[in-house]
């Protein structure tokens, strides 16, 4: 019941504070230019071919531009979810606003709890809205459909949920400022793993690749994007790019495996424990 | 801003302090060390129900960590705190407690009543209880009409009313005010302490940290002086002030054969002109006092008993001097 107050009260700020709105503008404006760019760009290669019409190539090319959509409303995303919860404890401990909060019969666990819920769940509908709203542009454009939306779609939740969970955790014992700094070294760490890795694969390199993996682990973020990007090819861009070999750097050639999702979903329990736990012992 | 007269107002508080048994506030023993620093040793105190207590110090005496530790937003290092029988970690603790934090600082994007509404939710009440508890909040600390702003745009002054409000709002049996009156006028002032005055009528347990001596003195039944994580002295007002008493003496001229006639009935504390003080163990040395000087052959202009203030004592305990 608490937590369902405390999560009612955050949505209620991110309206207020007109975090939502501006969120929303921004990626209307977003989207027109993906489906403008997206629209320009393939009647360009159809005009171009429409003498000798290449279906594999077509297809490539659709899957490229879909994925560099999707790729962009990751980025989108990660920075929606990092910048919301990035100050979800320690902002409010800073403004001094916790004090009489917390003097209420409200166990810490119940707020940490209701402020992670809600901005989970922004995060989660943000990265459901606008992951189904670039697919349908696809599929408007160019008859694009993904291999499988649903599953892109959800592991394209999970990494913004599990970005909330790390940055909330960090804001039970950083100060928004060091949390922030904090974050978003870590998820451009992340992302940087993603391209060695990738430049080791084209290498047959181990170590790069170990090291890529190494990080994964450490922030899945940017791998459950190329876990989801597997799936938001389409069955014909796979067969045409040979699967098994990621032909774009920011894309995935094999399904992610069990383990790795696991330990993703592993790694918010773990995040959030470590949030209630640190929360829970804190002087304020 | 004046609020209305108090008898047309509802009560404040259920006046049904919560069945268990024990105190509004025991503490024993209460320490806390922040990495090394000391702030508050063997901290032990005791406020009966119904009481207006006044907790004194000076800046950094450990008033403010003492109140954090009671609410539960500080845990203490060694020790224990219990409000009405129940140990500060239980949160059931604090269901029947109101609380003004010391920097009454709230989520400034809501409005009056939105704030209001939402610690009315976490103190349990229901929608009705709230729709119909939050005008007379308002109405109490003298916001009545402004419950639609929003507090960004409230001045220091209403934000600490506000949080008054926050306090009293689900009629809690203990209110614990960290310097309630910091941010107010002194016609602001008065209001607040018009207010104490009422809780304390309906058996409300008033906990207040303050150091505005003055304030304390008027409302307070007893008091505890705390200096350097410590209470140096506690008890009922009444009884700490009246316990020694000072005679001012005015007489026509003072010399070493009238100082030397009052010291075989009172010890001479200081000489000014033709004025002395000096300090009896009991009033009623008084009248020998006078005699005495009479018949020396001095001419006596006044002799007055003065109380000692809440002010005086205050400062000899916090610097260590003569009590």
């Amino acid at each position: 019941m608490n937590v369902l107050t405390i999560a009612q009260f955050t949505i209620h700020e991110a309206l207020r504070r007109r975090l939502i709105l501006a969120g929303v503008l921004l990626s209307l404006a977003f989207l027109g230019l993906f489906a403008l760019g997206f629209s320009f760009l393939y009647g360009k290669v159809l005009e171009a071919t429409a003498a000798r019409p290449n279906p594999q190539m077509l297809a490539v090319f659709g899957a490229t531009l879909t994925l560099l959509g999707l790729y962009a409303v990751s980025f989108l995303s990660s920075f929606t979810a990092l910048f919301l919860s990035v100050g979800a404890i320690s902002g409010e401990i800073d403004s001094g606003a916790l004090h009489a909060v917390l003097a209420r019969p409200l166990r810490r666990v119940e707020y940490v709890l209701g402020r992670w819920l809600a901005y989970a769940g922004i995060s989660g509908l943000y990265v459901i809205a606008m992951s189904s709203a670039a697919l349908l542009i696809a599929r408007l454009i160019a008859g694009y459909t993904a291999a499988d939306a649903l599953r892109g779609i959800l592991l394209l939740s999970l990494a913004a949920v599990l970005l909330v969970t790390l940055s909330l955790f960090g804001s039970t014992w950083l100060s928004t400022l060091a949390n922030g700094v904090t974050m978003f070294s870590l998820f451009g760490l992340a992302w940087l793993a993603g391209i060695i890795e990738f430049i080791g694969e084209a290498l047959r390199n181990e170590a790069m690749i170990n090291l890529g993996i190494l990080v994964s682990l450490l922030v899945p973020s940017d791998a459950l994007w190329r876990s989801a990007s597997f799936y938001f090819q389409s069955p014909a861009a796979m067969l045409a790019l040979a699967a098994g070999r990621p032909v774009l750097p920011f894309a995935a050639g094999a399904p992610p495996t069990l383990p790795f999702i696991l330990w993703s979903a592993g790694y918010v329990l773990l995040m959030l424990t470590g949030a209630v736990l640190v929360f829970a012992r804190r002087d304020l | 801003m004046l609020p209305r007269a108090f008898a047309e107002q509802p009560p404040l508080a259920a006046g049904h302090a919560s069945a268990t048994p024990g105190p509004a506030i025991e503490t024993i023993g209460l320490c806390k060390e922040y990495g090394g620093r000391v702030v508050l040793q063997d901290l032990s105190l005791t406020v009966q129900r119904g009481e207006v207590f006044g907790f004194l110090g000076p800046n950094g005496a450990g008033k403010t960590t003492t109140v954090k530790i009671l609410v539960g937003l500080v845990r203490p290092t060694a020790g224990e705190a219990r409000l009405f029988g129940r140990p500060v970690s239980d949160p059931a603790a604090r269901r029947r407690i109101g609380y003004l934090p010391e920097h009454f600082r709230f989520h400034d994007w809501m409005t009056g009543e939105e704030l209001l509404d939402f610690h009315g939710r976490l103190a349990g009440m229901s929608a009705n209880e709230r729709r119909a508890r939050i005008p007379e909040v308002l109405e109490l600390v003298g916001l009545a009409g402004r419950g639609r702003e929003r507090i960004r745009n409230y001045s220091k002054g209403m934000t600490q009313r506000i949080g008054l409000a926050q306090a009293l709002l689900h009629r809690p049996d203990l209110v614990l005010l960290d310097e309630p009156t910091s941010a107010l006028d002194p016609v602001g002032r008065r209001e607040i302490r018009d207010l104490m005055r009422r809780l304390r009528a309906e058996g409300v347990t008033v906990f207040l940290n303050s150091h505005l001596l003055s304030e304390v003195e008027l409302v307070c039944d007893c008091v505890a002086i705390v200096d350097r994580g410590r209470v140096v002295r506690s008890g009922r007002l009444k009884d700490l002030l009246g316990r020694s008493t000072e005679l001012r003496i005015t007489v026509d001229c003072v010399d070493e054969a009238l100082l030397a006639h009052l010291r075989r009935y009172a010890e001479v504390l200081a000489v000014d002109g033709t004025t002395v003080t000096v300090g009896v163990a009991e009033l009623d040395a008084a009248p020998a006092i006078a005699e005495a000087i009479v018949r020396a052959g001095y001419r006596l202009y006044s002799l007055v008993p003065m109380q000692r203030s809440l002010e005086d004592m205050f400062i000899s305990l916090v610097h260590g001097g003569p009590v």
